[in-house]
């Protein structure tokens, strides 16, 4: 598939790759792929905003190019580096003459001593990638004004080899948790989404589509239960993987139903903090009822 | 990583591609699309007095989207605008409310189409719109502004004198000393590294420079050690009645120390908790602080501290917000709630923080302080320094002790 013509192809696209595409997402995506903008994803913890990213690249056959975000990621992680070890023996390799030899840097300062990041890769490859991203609060506010530089045209500065384009852009998604406001002037060069949790029918699909091997009435009470877990005051409240992960704990130990021995035995899946598991160990009975 | 900004040489303006080829046939007759425009522009306007951000290029990037959809489907009008005018969370409550106002309650005849077409024939799959329903925001309660009690006024004897008991003019006179306070958190190493003259890391690429010169002979070695970092502070001030007048004061202080480089982030409650960095960029504490106390307080609730920390710990803490930083809680402590969440909630935070200063002003001078109220027995395990925060000495002092709370 090149590009979709309408949303609805999009969410049709998305669906076969495994992905169910609210509206919202859907036309956020549709429109950052028509204007060339980057899209970037909040949400909750385990709604799904990695994954956006990775079906996307399977869909269009792009490649998909992971930039993994954490505190204080320099250009050299991010961007390129040289590879110094290689550098260091090639000077060692070169007889007198050749050092004298005013060009001797500029071949070491060259592309076959360049290691690509993730971002120089990305403009490399352009529209035929996917890049991601990933959890960007993470990296510190340096990083985020260099990173708006690169999302504003696709373009790079190397001193030692020159200035690197995209001949166009490759599409771009970010995600955040939110663990930081990310500034202003970043948000500003992305068309923005939030992801919330699916409601409990969508859900349902989602899980269907994840993991077909698990019946249909485990998945309703599995996905009835999670619901019930969300509205409970958890601490850390299960997200949509969660509850893929336990509708997958517990076809794997062969329950069929969702009973209050076997949720307590699986609930390591979904609740993942001591005192929300007390709290949901209480309240054990009433969350695996069913609907 | 100060040499970022010169990896870049040349800036152009980013690429919004030619929609001719796939525009929308609703947007090729230009009266449509010039109706449209003006639409779009007013709504922007909307926005724009509704307090959200929306400069005239983000208009521009919203009719860009709008070409690449169906202008006259109003799902997508909804949709388009919500990704591109909304940066934030917070702000998807007020964009819905204009929305809403905007569209469905529309008098203006093109509007009017757009409406009566949502759901016509023309409209695709899925056309109904369902403008997700929203909590009450703070914006939301905007209208009411409460105004807080105004308090009744040589150097030496202000330092001493209770916030409470001083005159405005003293006051006046308590900021002017306070503004001067500078606040120096500890330090804490971060992952970035800078050259040095002795570190843990070899810099390498100056190594292979300077190695040229010696025919690829490492003579010297060069270094780099992980720099140091500010931690970041989160004051977070009780603002109900009795308390008013310590935090205003404190708040004074939080505002000189946002001016003084070191991160710091504020928040107040009362019966609820409201961030309010983002209002002190922009607003004079004062206004910050009564803005404040109109969105946390309920005059019927009494305070409640537990259920306020907690909530800081489940929306900000958990997200790393105060995460090797130093909080700092202003309150006397008198905590309407159930102890056994302030009790869990100060736990968590004491997990998630470096640090956590509690100022209390009914400390006073009191050296012997013992913590009399529940509130405050419930929390003292927890807390790393306790100090009374009635006046300016001991905010000196808090001034002071920050450097020593590594």
């Amino acid at each position: 598939m090149d590009r979709p013509d309408t949303v609805a192809d999009l969410t049709a696209a998305l669906r076969r790759g495994g992905y169910l595409a609210d509206r919202g997402l859907a036309t956020a995506l549709f429109v950052a792929i028509g204007l060339h903008r980057p899209v970037l994803l909040e949400g909750e913890v385990g709604v799904g905003k990695t994954e956006v990213a990775k079906v996307l690249a399977a869909i269009f056959g792009r490649q998909l190019i992971r930039l993994q975000c954490y505190e204080g990621i320099d250009t050299s992680q991010a961007l390129y580096e040289w590879d110094y070890a290689r550098q260091m023996l090639h000077i060692r390799a070169l007889s007198e003459q050749q050092i004298a030899d005013p060009d001797a840097v500029d071949k070491l300062f060259g592309p076959k001593f360049l290691l690509e990041r993730p971002l120089l890769e990305a403009v490399r490859a352009g529209e035929r990638a996917v890049l991601l991203i990933d959890e960007v609060d993470r990296a510190d506010d340096e990083f985020e004004a260099f990173l708006l530089e690169v999302l504003s045209d696709f373009q790079l500065s190397i001193p030692e080899i020159g200035t690197i384009k995209a001949d166009s852009p490759p599409l771009v998604v970010l995600t955040s948790n939110r663990t930081r406001e990310l500034h202003d002037a970043l948000k500003r060069r992305c068309l923005y989404h939030w992801i919330g949790y699916p409601a409990a029918e969508r859900e349902v699909e989602i899980v269907l589509l994840k993991e077909p091997g698990v019946g249909e009435a485990l998945t309703r009470k599995v996905v009835f239960a999670v619901q019930r877990l969300r509205e409970l005051d958890l601490a850390k409240p299960p997200g949509v993987a969660e509850t893929i992960d336990w509708a997958r704990a517990l076809s794997f130990l062969g329950a069929d139903d969702l009973d209050v021995a076997a949720a307590g035995e699986t609930l390591g899946a979904v609740v993942k903090e001591r005192d929300d598991l007390e709290l949901v160990l209480d309240n054990l009975a009433d969350i695996t009822a069913g609907a | 990583m100060t040499s970022s900004s010169c990896w870049i040489t040349s800036r152009t303006s980013p690429q919004v591609p030619d929609s001719t080829d796939r525009g929308h046939p609703g947007l090729r007759s230009p009266r449509a699309g010039a109706a449209l425009i003006g639409t779009l522009v007013r709504f922007g306007r909307e926005l724009r007095s509704a307090g959200l951000a929306v400069g005239s290029g983000d208009l521009t990037s919203y009719a860009a989207a709008l070409a690449q959809l169906d202008p006259s489907d109003l799902g997508d009008v909804y949709w388009a605008g919500r990704t591109v005018l909304v940066t934030r969370r917070d702000d998807i409550a007020v964009y819905d409310r204009v929305f809403r106002g905007f569209f469905l309650g529309a008098s203006d005849p093109f509007t009017a189409m757009l409406v009566m077409n949502a759901g016509g024939p023309t409209a695709t799959s899925a056309a109904e719109l369902v403008i997700p329903a929203t909590d009450l925001t703070p914006d939301e309660q905007q209208g009411e502004q409460a105004v807080l009690g105004l308090m009744a006024s040589g150097a030496e004897t202000l330092r001493h004198k209770s916030f409470a008991a001083c005159t405005p003019s003293e006051l006046v006179a308590v900021r002017r000393i306070m503004a001067r306070i500078r606040l120096t958190p500890p330090r804490r190493r971060t992952r970035r590294t800078a050259p040095a003259r002795d570190g843990t890391t070899l810099d390498l690429r100056r190594m292979i420079r300077q190695s040229m010169r010696a025919h690829g002979e490492p003579v010297e070695l060069y270094w780099r050690a992980r720099k140091a970092r500010s931690r970041p502070v989160i004051l977070i001030l009780d603002v109900s009645g009795s308390m008013a007048d310590y935090s205003r004061n404190l708040l004074q202080f939080a505002y000189s120390a946002k001016r003084a480089a070191a991160k710091v982030e504020v928040f107040c409650f009362g019966t609820r908790l409201t961030r309010i960095t983002r209002e002190l960029d922009h607003r004079r504490p004062d206004d910050a602080l009564a803005h404040a106390a109109s969105t946390v307080f309920d005059w019927e609730g009494g305070t409640r501290i537990g259920s306020s920390l907690d909530s800081f710990v489940r929306d900000w803490g958990r997200r790393g917000l105060c995460r090797g930083g130093i909080v700092v809680i202003c309150s006397d402590g008198l905590d309407r709630g159930d102890p056994a969440v302030l009790a869990a909630a100060m736990e968590r935070l004491a997990r998630l923080s470096y640090r956590i200063v509690w100022m209390n002003p009914h400390k006073g001078g009191d050296l012997a302080f013992r913590p009399s109220t529940l509130g405050m027995m419930v929390a003292e395990p927890h807390i790393d320094l306790l100090l009374s925060g009635h006046d300016l000495s001991s905010l000196e002092e808090l001034a002071s002790l920050l450097p020593s709370l590594n």
